[in-house]
């Protein structure tokens, strides 16, 4: 692919790398040490039952990846008719690596972030329907209604495999206060799973805390049983706390009602989790946690991204979320010599200057994409295979050309086979259709049963 | 509008009622009312633009047909706000008398929004999760432990703009997994399980000096590359056994090296360590010795370091701390002393029968669980936390202290603990009571001091005598130190002054915009790309020049915006100003560095104090203050939209409607602008050129260019892109002004009234943790006659809330009895 990229994306990418090198903590070493190690030992399931089923075939694992704010198009799609002779344009160059895992699939669409009767409020509508495929009520917080998302109605069918049934990461530190977007609450855009329509599941931003909550704190040796001490004194808490909740939760009703089932969900989602942990293999990487939320965003994004790596090599969970940045975030990226705003680049008055460094951004982030997919790639799964291959890692935005906030032909590329679900190395031009589409062929690709509707969704994906 | 006008109206509404046609309002249906009075009115005023085939903004009166859509409360509180600000009737049409408008305001809300002053509704308050901040708080007042919840839990969803309502507050498994892991942490730090201990010394390494002592990090530093001998002596009184530890640590750089080192640990000259260290990033080794010693006797600790392999490169250090010395003792249990804190929590030996500890158990889980939960405990409340103690210190191996601690662990996870929850008086009328006591003071506590309710409102709620020294308990809460809450967690929110500290900003960038430099930097970016050296050099230190020639937007200068912006506050507060001083004033609070940012002389020192500015100094009030201008600005450059909005809303309480669902290509490319780098007010001007976008940005543009004298980190310019600013404009109302002062003493003047009602219902927001509903429209209404009536004294926006209903007050349809 090397030959599209000019001299001046080259030396940008050369002093990105050197950049990269220089600024490596020492976690990320030791990340990498893992990541050498063959994933098989990690995933070998206690009794021998399960691991036979195991050498027949490794978990299907999904993650979805969100980036805000769209892609400039042209820079995005590949040239030319589809099918598996294509060039990665531009954005995508970097995942040069990786291209014969990847779909980048046109046509998907998710028009329930038009504006409908709703009207303005793209950005807050963009996040909250992605993973929903519903139109989300416009309210400043008295009443927040979504839909469950696509990750969430896959953890409840597969989650009692894993410890954990799925896992919420972001890499957005800082909240904003004041209002979100447009009369829209907060919620909508810093939370990308739902479990119901007005519960949103928080993401963890500090890799430090994603590490000790799959491992265990204190030192690589001692955070298994640390985290096994605690949960043993947890469960007389917890039970404790249960008897408590469902005496106030009998004496409310309406949304004070909501409020504590949410609670008594939350502590019965614990308690099976000290379940399982009793139940299966802790697995720990022998590496020390990282030491919170780096500096540099860069590096932030990157460790997020090996957080989620470990999660899936351990496997600590097979469903997973990644928020890059808030839908609508005003990031600058000074780094790479943008000191404006990502969201207000994105309207671009047609400048060619401006769109020069909105596909800086996109190609930014794809270039933390491609680091990741190149980590799967290299480790090996429990059937042998490249982890990559026996993934779905969704990646994309709610918004497709973030000037216009349009929302159909999303940028959408799916990186991953799925365990074979999926032939990959292909541009997909598909007519267009829900992305919620996709999800129901993922969510088959992830072995569940009877997901035959989600969201807005018509039918499974058909090119 | 002038607040003289409004009280003409306000005050003759009795007298009106005999002599106009109102008075057969009170036979009269709201929709014969609406026929008779209002359309009249509507007609004249209203439809040139929503009647007679009009629609705009989709509101035609005209076409109301139902009853149910001539009494929709939403329209009519549109209509409500719109006329009382003045946006309507738009421009060029006549505003309604002052007479019309009276009757128009009265139909509102005593037909459709059916509003009984005498029986005001209190609204509909979600239950409550504490927030972070009341978290943090709280558990500080009950344990004494400071639990970082702003770096340990997810940032709370917020809702109108505030992180304390109920409805946007919600729970997730991974919050509550937090929960519980922070109720143990914080029960393990704050409660003693052991009654008596061995004295302990413990020293840093800093006691130790000598031959090769270096400090780094303010810890003693030895190296593998520098011999070193470094020694410390004490003295102990006690004959006894004594335990001596020592942490040492290695701390390489990033790169592993070779080097390698032997240290020799002597105590009294006796060997504790020999041992030779290699390569380690950050490794830290405890050594421990046991010492048998006399009665005051003299002792000394030696470390000796000798390298035993150079370091592979000059740069790559290998350091060495001592990071700490602990010497405990005597060991034996007749020297123990009583372990500090011990009494807080187990004030009495602990009993030996089973029956009797349970007992004891039941009395201190009793008592805490009442400070943690707010309000009285049931007997069966404490037993079952007596049970859950006695289920662990009655398992081996563990004290009786170690089970009160876990059940302690549980008091902090309970939904009791985690939530407001509310309970009414006995008093309940037709739906709706007020609160009790012990609510009230939790209702008092978490608005002024973002904490739970002190041990004086607890002791006077006993008694049910909180609301009888309402006003000398407010009085007093707003006097004490925990009041910096409400100046923290109200002004950090109302005028986001949290996020000045944490905000994207690029001041390099934003000088060189405003000095027009830009062309410079495009050429220095050339010079990288051709790897011209001497190019760069030169433009390299051109704009080191042009950058370093102003005053550093630094850390320190973020963190003085914010906490000038909440002194401030505080100080409006505490010495009960005028609340208009929010806008303008002649002082506000500095430091050195930021009264350099602001060009304000003979302030030195790093403390924030009150600053009388010098005349014509254009800083008083909030809106220039440096946390305003910054947060209302992008990282590169000003934002005169997000500025006009941040005054609209936040002051004026008439935030233009969001921009249209499918904004206009803002085709004007920079390039239009042949000769110079357009300004921002250029490119507004083509903006605003546009219909579609005409409407609003006229409302918000104008005021946001006022503002185009502060820079997007908030210092003073003259020009920008080289062109030299003028703040000159007019408000959509009509006033003209030529500065921002200017525009400040309009606002102050003219629009007091607007001013008045946004405060108000912010403050009852963050007071209530609720979004203002059209019910609470004459609650709001009345504070606001007696900010008027005060001269806008702060005294009066507070008890004003704090006596309306719905601080006072709850519906009773949902409420939670005692704890059982």
């Amino acid at each position: 692919m090397s030959k599209t990229i000019d001299r001046e994306t080259l030396l940008k990418i050369r002093a990105a790398e050197r950049f990269e090198s220089l600024s490596r903590r020492r976690f990320l070493r030791g990340a990498g040490a893992a990541i050498a190690l063959p994933a098989f030992a990690s995933l070998m399931p206690r009794d021998a039952f399960a691991a036979r089923k195991a050498a027949l075939k490794a978990p299907t694992r999904m993650a979805v990846v969100y980036v805000p704010n769209g892609a400039i198009p042209a820079a995005w799609w590949p040239a030319g008719d589809g099918g598996t002779n294509f060039e990665l344009p531009r954005t995508l160059a970097p995942l040069a690596n990786v291209r014969n895992h990847l779909q980048v699939i046109s046509g998907l669409e998710d028009l329930c972030a038009n504006a409908g009767p709703d009207g303005a409020g793209d950005h807050a509508r963009a996040g909250g329907t992605f993973l929903t495929g519903v139109r989300i009520k416009k309210t400043a917080g008295s009443d927040i209604h979504a839909g469950i998302s696509i990750d969430q109605v896959i953890a409840n069918q597969i989650g009692h495999n894993t410890r954990f049934a799925s896992l919420e990461l972001t890499c957005d530190a800082v909240r904003k206060s004041g209002e979100c977007d447009s009369g829209y609450a907060c919620a909508y855009e810093y939370n990308m799973a739902w479990s119901s329509p007005n519960q949103p599941l928080s993401p963890e931003h500090n890799p430090q805390f994603a590490f000790e909550r799959l491992f265990g704190q204190g030192s690589p040796k001692e955070r298994v049983a640390n985290l096994k001490r605690r949960q043993a004194e947890q469960n007389s808490i917890l039970d404790f706390v249960l008897e408590d909740a469902q005496g106030v939760a009998r004496e409310l009703s309406g949304r004070d009602r909501q409020k504590l089932d949410q609670y008594l969900t939350s502590v019965r989602e614990i308690e099976q989790r000290i379940e399982n942990t009793t139940k299966m293999r802790v697995e720990n990487p022998e590496i020390d946690a990282p030491a919170g939320v780096p500096v540099s965003y860069l590096d932030h994004a990157d460790l997020m991204f090996d957080m989620l790596l470990l999660a899936f090599q351990t496997d600590s969970t097979r469903v997973a979320t990644l928020l890059m940045a808030r839908e609508g975030s005003n990031r600058p990226f000074t780094d790479i010599g943008i000191p404006s705003g990502h969201h207000d680049l994105t309207h671009h008055k047609n400048s060619a200057e401006i769109i020069e460094k909105v596909q800086e951004i996109d190609r930014w982030y794809v270039t933390r994409l491609a680091r990741f997919l190149e980590k799967m790639d290299q480790a090996q799964d429990a059937d042998g295979q490249s982890m990559l291959q026996n993934s779905m890692i969704l990646y994309g935005s709610g918004n497709a050309d973030g000037n216009r906030h349009t929302h159909d032909n999303l940028p959408i590329l799916l990186a991953g086979a799925g365990g074979g679900a999926f032939q990959t190395g292909r541009y997909i031009k598909a007519k267009p259709q829900p992305l919620t589409n996709l999800f129901l062929s993922m969510a088959d690709a992830m072995g569940t049963q009877g997901i035959d509707k989600h969201g807005d969704s018509t039918g499974r994906f058909s090119a | 509008m002038s607040l003289k006008r409004v009280f003409r109206i306000t005050a003759p509404i009795a007298a009106l009622a005999f002599v106009f046609p109102v008075a057969r309002a009170a036979t009269a249906t709201p929709i014969q009312t609406y026929n008779s009075t209002i359309l009249p009115i509507l007609e004249k005023h209203c439809f040139e633009c929503h009647g007679d085939g009009y629609d705009k903004g989709k509101v035609a009166f005209d076409l109301l047909e139902s009853d149910k859509e001539i009494l929709e409360p939403i329209l009519w509180l549109r209509v409500l706000n719109n006329v009382r600000a003045g946006l309507m009737p738009a421009e060029g049409n006549p505003h309604l008398s002052a007479d019309e408008q009276a009757t128009l305001e009265r139909w509102i809300k005593r037909d459709v929004f059916r509003l009984d002053p005498a029986r005001p509704d209190p609204g509909r308050v979600t239950v409550r999760r504490l927030n972070r901040v009341e978290y943090r708080n709280t558990v500080r007042d009950l344990l004494g432990v400071d639990y970082n919840t702003e770096h340990e839990f997810p940032p709370d969803d917020t809702g109108f703009g505030f992180d304390n309502i109920g409805d946007a507050l919600t729970t997730s498994p991974m919050l509550m997994e937090k929960y519980v892991a922070a109720a143990q942490t914080v029960v393990a730090q704050a409660v003693p399980l052991i009654a008596r201990q061995p004295v302990a010394k413990i020293d840093t390494g800093m006691v130790f000096d000598g031959k090769g002592a270096g400090s780094k990090w303010g810890r003693r530093q030895l190296t593998f590359d520098t011999p070193a001998d470094v020694a410390t002596a004490f003295k102990t009184d006690l004959a006894g056994t004594y335990r001596v530890k020592l942490d040492l640590e290695v701390n390489g750089s990033y790169f592993p090296d070779p080097g390698k080192a032997r240290v020799v640990v002597k105590v009294d000259g006796q060997e504790m360590v020999n041992q030779e260290f290699v390569y380690h990033d950050e490794k830290v080794f405890t050594f421990e010795s046991r010492q048998k010693w006399p009665a005051n006797s003299n002792h000394a600790v030696t470390i000796e370091l000798t390298p035993t392999a150079p370091a592979a490169k000059k740069e790559t250090v290998i350091d060495f701390f001592v990071n700490k010395l602990h010497v405990e003792g005597p060991l034996e249990p007749a020297h123990w002393v009583k372990t500090e804190n011990y009494e807080r929590y187990f004030p009495r030996e602990v009993p030996k029968s089973r029956d009797e500890r349970r007992a004891y158990a039941a009395e201190l889980l009793g008592a805490f669980a009442q400070q943690a939960y707010r309000r009285p405990v049931t007997d069966n409340t404490a037993a079952r936390l007596a049970a859950l103690a006695e289920a662990t210190y009655t398992q081996k191996g563990k004290s009786f202290e170690q089970g009160v601690a876990h059940a302690m662990a549980a008091v902090l996870a309970s939904p009791r603990f985690l939530f407001k929850l509310e309970e009414a008086a006995p008093n309940s009328a037709g739906g709706i009571a007020d609160v009790d006591d012990y609510s009230l003071a939790s209702r008092l506590s978490y608005f002024l001091w973002s904490t739970m309710p002190d041990a004086q409102l607890m002791e006077l709620a006993s008694r049910n005598e909180l609301r009888k020294n309402l006003n000398a308990q407010v009085e007093r809460m707003l006097k004490d130190p925990r009041a910096e809450n409400l100046a923290r967690n109200f002004t950090g929110q109302w005028l986001q002054a949290r996020d000045v500290e944490g905000i994207a900003s690029n001041p390099r960038q934003i000088i060189l915009r405003d000095a027009g430099e830009e062309e410079t930097q495009r050429k220095l970016r050339q010079a990288f790309m051709k790897q011209d050296e001497e190019a760069i050099k030169r433009l390299n230190d051109y704009i080191e020049q042009v950058v370093d020639s102003k005053p550093e937007f630094s850390k320190d200068v973020r963190k003085a915006m914010r906490e000038e912006t909440e002194m401030y506050f505080a100080y409006v507060a505490r010495e009960d100003r005028p609340v208009t001083e929010f806008i303008d004033s002649n002082y506000t609070f500095l430091n050195e560095e930021l009264a350099r940012m602001y060009g304000v002389p003979d302030v030195v020192g790093k403390q924030l104090r009150k600053v009388t500015l010098p005349a014509g100094n254009p800083r008083g009030g909030m809106l220039t203050q440096g946390s305003a201008l910054v947060v209302t600005s992008n990282p590169d450059r000003t934002s005169p939209v997000k500025r006009g909005l941040f005054v609209l809303a936040n002051f004026l309480g008439t935030p233009p409607p969001p921009p249209p669902a499918n904004v206009p290509a803002l085709e004007a490319s920079e390039a239009d602008f042949k000769g110079h780098e357009p300004t921002l007010r250029d490119v507004l001007k083509v903006h605003r050129e546009n219909p579609a976008c005409a409407s609003c940005h006229n409302r918000m543009d104008p005021i946001g260019l006022a503002f185009e004298n502060f820079n997007a980190y908030g210092a003073w310019r003259d020009s920008e892109r080289k062109q030299p600013i003028v703040a000159q404009g007019n408000l959509i109302t009509g006033e003209q002004f030529t500065s921002v002062s200017q525009l400040k003493r309009i606002l102050v003047n003219d629009h007091r009234e607007e001013f008045y009602r946004t405060l108000t219902g912010k403050l009852m927001t963050y007071a209530t943790g609720r979004g203002m509903e059209y019910y609470d429209v004459d609650t709001i209404d009345q504070i606001v006659k007696r900010l008027d009536e005060q001269d806008g004294r702060f005294s009066a926006l507070m008890t004003g809330i704090i006596e309306s209903a719905p601080f006072q007050k709850m519906r009773t349809t949902a409420t939670v009895t005692a704890a059982n």
